[in-house]
């Protein structure tokens, strides 16, 4: 269920840019519309359903808001943990084989 | 040597519940191979690589090892925020000349798990699998 609302945060490709923009580092609303063509109040909307799925998190600095990945949330948490459950009996088949092919 | 064989398993049974305490992730696996050639397939980068490609790794450097018993590696995740973590690769001799491999895998990154990156593996504050299953 956590992992299906960051799984519809991020399946926008609009949202997937801001996202990825805020993992290099933190910054305004305004410095993220740079580059991409959307208006101010869609890029709140975006960053509201980040923010809700517990992605992104804000801090006011004086007169701006700044937006940052949040690396506490659970949910970004769950998705590590749900990609290497994925990824580690993978790399143990291919172990397997490379054992054999050590052999010849 | 019979009455030995409950004693080990007790250890076995105590090391596993503790590598489940520290670990976000354990994976235990039976290899058809000696303890030997699987170190040489966890340590050697020419052998790693073609099952644990470097891409996947921080440093191609373990962190730590002891020949033939285990290897850590430092990793990070390819996705945002690229998360850093501490993979080790534990080994033991199995029934007839295999081996048996423990993966655990810790998350191991400054913005979640503020200490020090070392201590990250005998003495961490968070405990994700509780925490999620509270969530």
């Amino acid at each position: 269920m956590i992992e299906n609302e960051i799984f519809r945060a991020l399946a926008d490709p609009t949202r997937r840019r801001i996202f990825e923009k805020l993992a290099v580092g933190g910054m305004n609303a305004s410095s993220l519309r740079q580059g991409m063509e959307i208006s101010q109040p869609a890029m709140s909307q975006h960053l509201s359903v980040l923010r809700k799925a517990g992605l992104v998190r804000e801090e006011r600095q004086g007169r701006f808001v700044n937006y940052e990945v949040d690396p506490d949330g659970l949910l970004l948490i769950a998705r590590w943990l749900g990609k290497y459950r994925a990824y580690w009996p993978a790399r143990v088949d291919a172990l397997k084989i490379l054992l054999k092919d050590m052999d010849s | 040597m019979s009455e030995e064989k409950p004693a080990e398993e007790a250890e076995a049974a105590d090391r596993e519940a503790v590598d489940r305490e520290t670990a976000d992730i354990v994976l235990d696996a039976e290899l058809d191979a000696p303890p030997e050639k699987v170190w040489r397939a966890i340590s050697r980068p020419e052998f790693r690589e073609q099952w644990l490609p470097g891409r996947d790794l921080r440093d191609a450097e373990p962190v730590s090892s002891e020949a033939e018993a285990e290897i850590s590696y430092r990793m990070k995740d390819d996705a945002p925020p690229f998360l850093e973590s501490i993979v080790t690769f534990r080994i033991a001799p199995h029934g007839d000349g295999g081996t048996h491999l423990r993966i655990l895998h810790v998350l191991a990154d400054e913005r979640v798990t503020p200490q020090p990156l070392k201590a990250a593996n005998s003495n961490r504050p968070l405990r994700m699998e509780a925490m999620l299953r509270a969530a």
